[in-house]
């Protein structure tokens, strides 16, 4: 391949990351704006408020420690239960390891800089498609491009005009439903189909549990439960090749 | 004008400490697992975990109401989120689907006027 055609190939899997993740917008729009404002209210000040938004780029954790700040919990409490809410993303680590096999020192660091539920999801969705396989790494950064100046700005408009939409717009619902539908179209096999139910009874069963770590749990039992089905369907396919 | 303030020392200390701790969880397999061939068991662990724990992240948030799980209340949202999931499936894509799914919720919350 020419450099030429191959950077327009680059160009269009940039722009098809943008595209993905354009109808994600409003899903941004309550939560970030509620996480501003809560910056603010736990004593970060308009410009820490936004610097988190930024830096952090994790909803439910900055949520989660604006809450212990604003409560007075003490500093180290209050980032460390933060960081456990954000321990789900060691399992899109783990899950977007293999798909970047070739990938350098430095592209890694962007992998992981940008690395949020809505970016990870997206990128297994072009992947079970097929799609830019050469240049993946420009798609999730189109997928970045849209997505992270977005949430900053919610954050900020939140932090600075304490601006709040009305409730009967729904509009927060955006986010399970973008979640669903992304999910979906990648259920491929049983197992996986399998996983999802047992992994979502355990997640609203063990909802209670503090800093959403039944989240980890329910993750880890929906996958147990997949591969038991996995383990099954194989050995009764053998039985059955066996009985032919 | 607000032109904004910068709040205490302390949040600053917060803001780092989320801040880095969170890219360090993001970095960690991706940086540990660089180069390295994984077991194909384990991949496979992994294609299950996904659809797992995303699950396990939406149907709270699908079935609770201001903090609690509430079916009578939620049952709009619950068809909604069928139905953009039943579309997403028969038409992929990400717009139409999530459209589909609020406009469903509200025409289901005026039918019931909730």
């Amino acid at each position: 391949m020419s450099e030429g055609t191959d950077n327009a190939a680059a160009r269009a899997a940039y722009l098809a990351g943008i595209r993905e993740t354009f109808a994600l917008i409003p899903s941004y729009v309550p939560f970030g704006l509620v996480c501003g404002v809560a910056g603010v209210q736990a004593g970060l000040g308009e410009w820490g408020a936004v610097a988190l938004a930024a830096f952090a780029f994790a909803g439910s954790s900055q949520a989660v420690l604006t809450q212990f700040l604003s409560s007075g919990a003490p500093l180290l409490i209050a980032v460390l239960s933060g960081l456990v809410v954000n321990l789900r993303m060691a399992v899109y680590s783990a899950a977007i390891s293999p798909r970047i096999a070739g990938a350098t020192r430095k592209e890694r660091l962007l992998w992981a800089a940008f690395l949020v539920d809505q970016t990870f999801i997206s990128n297994e969705a072009r992947h079970q498609r097929g799609e830019h396989q050469q240049h993946a790494l420009a798609f999730y950064l189109g997928c970045a491009t849209m997505l992270w100046p977005w949430w900053v700005l919610m954050n900020a408009i939140g932090a600075f005009a304490g601006a709040k939409l009305p409730a009967s717009w729904q509009l927060e619902f955006t986010i399970p439903l973008s979640f669903v539908v992304m999910v979906v179209p990648l259920l491929k096999s049983r197992g996986q189909a399998v996983a999802a139910i047992a992994g979502g009874a355990a997640g609203v069963l063990l909802y209670a549990m503090p800093l959403k770590t039944g989240l980890i749990a329910a993750c880890v039992f929906g996958t147990c439960v997949g591969m038991l089905v996995d383990a099954i369907m194989t050995s009764r396919q053998s039985h059955n090749e066996a009985a032919k | 004008m607000n032109w904004g303030g910068f709040g205490s020392v302390d949040g600053w200390l917060a803001i780092l400490g989320l801040s880095v701790g969170t890219f360090l969880i993001r970095y960690s397999f991706i940086g540990l697992l660089a180069g390295k061939r994984l077991p194909p068991r384990f991949e496979r662990a992994l294609q299950l975990a996904v659809p797992a724990i995303f699950a396990a992240l939406v149907l709270p948030l699908i079935l609770m109401q201001a903090g609690q799980f509430d079916l009578q209340a939620r049952w709009p949202h619950i068809v909604a989120a069928i139905i953009a999931g039943a579309y997403a499936w028969w038409r992929r894509g990400m717009f139409v689907p999530l459209l589909v799914g609020m406009v469903a919720l509200h025409v289901l919350l005026l039918l019931t006027g909730k």
